[in-house]
């Protein structure tokens, strides 16, 4: 069985397929990233049989699935929380969306306005086949600025808001729960209350629905092959499945 | 038996030929769409998010910039280091430098890029006190640790090809070993290092996965080495995987392959012919 698609996903589809082999020994379950789309893409053509995807499928996949006469299904299995991040010595304790949005589309070039402190902004973003560029962009109805970088994954991201005091850049929450952010500020997010500025790692709000940039992650699959595929997915939603989920950093499916 | 050496030599140029028909036939239908001029002339790339924004400029000032710095860097290091494997440097000196500078050549180009992340990059931001090092100065040294197996080789094979009897010559003349390397020898290999350097500026124009890893992506008017950019290459191989099918975007991403192609077929066209006249010279 292969499992392709979204890099945020692809670690926690890891552990699964692992531990999955370890519950099942006579399946084995191979899993590569690659992007969202490419994991659709691949769905289409047949070299994957689940699709991790962290956006739902759009219209023209949509359109494409029906001329090939494929029928496909989907399944919710987790929820991941998008968090902004700069640096931890960056005089700034939460950001609003209206901000984010001057910020991500280049509108505002500098730290001043918003912080005080003179800096310019330097934006770290994924590669547009990454379907948490397409989240983040559609979320605040933007398009990215031209001057953004685009890293190939998340731990780049990471890296480099670490050594950049003007950076700001979108990771999965799964990427800064545990250890790893030495360096690095998680920005709690709100809309028009500072006082209800809400944190990516409050798993509280996010089972409340109250966080921005919170998203289900899903798995496509040839509605054929839902037989196969059963068992796989029976283990996701198992109590080892949702502790899985959870030591991963991301959230359970409502 | 005669007929299977035909066919392999003819497959060869068949399949030449298809990569030709097959990128100008696409680019012919993003023509169709956006006037050559807008694609000359604009200073946009930005498919995503702006109607009709296809400007090559900006990915083919990137491509430019990134080559040029690292034919900068590595074509003196090349030539002299050519120069010295083969009119200086002692046998056993020869013999263990020659395998190590070819086996540089066989580092993988992803390897490459996860050093400029790792060690260029950061290297980068802290001598010129910036925040990030992914920028076109990242992309050029390793382009040129790239390119050096290739220029040194060629150089070297053009060095080694001058007769023995132009160096007697000059040396009867009272010349000593420097002046006989840089007066005669050299001259003489000229257009040898011509097609060597080309060669190189060919395999830096092409390369891909470094550039994607170590330069930052980003799709503005680069307007200095310090700037991050985006290279044919790597919009390409970002792009390709979810443009969706026969759409203005994916015949533009055929179209500056085509621009590409065109560019390195040419810089490969004048090496052949650089190194064709040392041939002829020496015969």
């Amino acid at each position: 069985m292969k499992v392709k698609g979204s890099d945020t996903e692809v670690n926690l589809a890891v552990q699964f397929a692992e531990s999955f082999h370890r519950y099942k020994p006579s399946l084995f379950v191979s899993v590569s990233g690659g992007g969202s789309g490419l994991g659709i893409a691949s769905l289409l053509n047949g070299t994957a049989d689940i699709a991790n995807a962290s956006r739902r499928i759009n219209n023209k996949e949509i359109a494409l699935f029906r001329e090939k006469g494929i029928a496909i299904d989907s399944f919710i299995f987790a929820q991941d929380a998008i968090a902004f991040i700069v640096a931890d010595d960056l005089p700034l304790s939460s950001i609003s969306t209206q901000q984010l949005a001057d910020v991500l589309s280049g509108k505002t070039r500098n730290w001043e306005q918003i912080t005080g402190k003179r800096l310019p902004v330097n934006i770290y973003g994924r590669q547009s086949n990454s379907g948490t560029h397409d989240f983040v962009k559609d979320r605040l109805h933007i398009s990215f600025s031209p001057s953004a970088k685009q890293m190939n994954g998340n731990a780049q991201i990471l890296e480099a808001i670490r050594a950049d005091h003007s950076g700001i850049g979108y990771v999965g929450a799964g990427y800064v729960t545990h250890g790893a952010t030495k360096g690095i500020k998680v920005l709690p997010v709100y809309t028009t209350d500072k006082a209800a500025a809400v944190s990516p790692l409050d798993a509280a709000k996010i089972a409340e629905d109250q966080y921005f940039f919170q998203r289900p992650l899903f798995q496509y699959f040839r509605a054929k092959d839902s037989l196969q595929i059963k068992p796989f997915i029976a283990f996701e939603q198992s109590p080892e499945g949702q502790k899985i989920i959870h030591t991963g950093g991301y959230y359970p499916a409502k | 038996m005669k007929q299977v050496f035909k066919t392999t030599g003819l497959l060869t140029i068949a399949l030449l030929a298809g990569i030709f028909i097959m990128l100008f036939y696409n680019s012919v239908s993003f023509f169709f769409d956006v006037p050559p001029i807008d694609f000359f002339t604009g200073a946009q790339w930005d498919p995503d998010n702006t109607k009709n924004a296809y400007s090559i400029m900006p990915l083919l000032v990137s491509t430019g910039l990134v080559a040029f710095g690292s034919m900068i860097i590595a074509v003196p290091l090349g030539i002299l280091c050519a120069a010295f494997l083969s009119e200086l440097a002692p046998r056993k000196l020869q013999a263990v430098l020659k395998p190590v500078i070819e086996m540089l050549a066989a580092i993988p180009s992803v390897a490459i890029g996860f050093l400029g992340i790792t060690l260029v990059g950061p290297g980068i931001a802290r001598i010129f006190g910036i925040e990030n090092g992914l920028n076109a100065l990242n992309g050029s040294i390793l382009l040129a640790v790239m390119a050096l197996p290739t220029i040194i080789t060629i150089s070297e094979d053009a060095i080694n090809a001058i007769p023995g009897s132009h160096r007697e010559a000059s040396l009867a003349l009272g010349a000593n070993q420097w002046q006989t390397l840089y007066r005669v020898v050299i001259p003489a290999a000229y257009p040898g290092l011509i097609a060597a350097v080309l060669l190189g500026l060919g395999r830096a124009l092409g390369e891909t996965m470094t550039v994607l890893m170590a330069t930052g992506n980003t799709a503005e008017m680069p307007k200095g080495f310090l700037d991050s950019i985006r290279t044919i290459t790597a919009t390409i191989a970002i792009e390709m995987g979810e443009v969706p099918y026969r759409t203005t975007h994916y015949f533009a991403l055929f179209a500056i392959a085509a621009v590409l192609f065109l560019i390195t077929l040419l810089i490969n066209l004048v090496g052949e012919y650089a190194a064709n006249r040392l041939r002829k010279f020496q015969a």
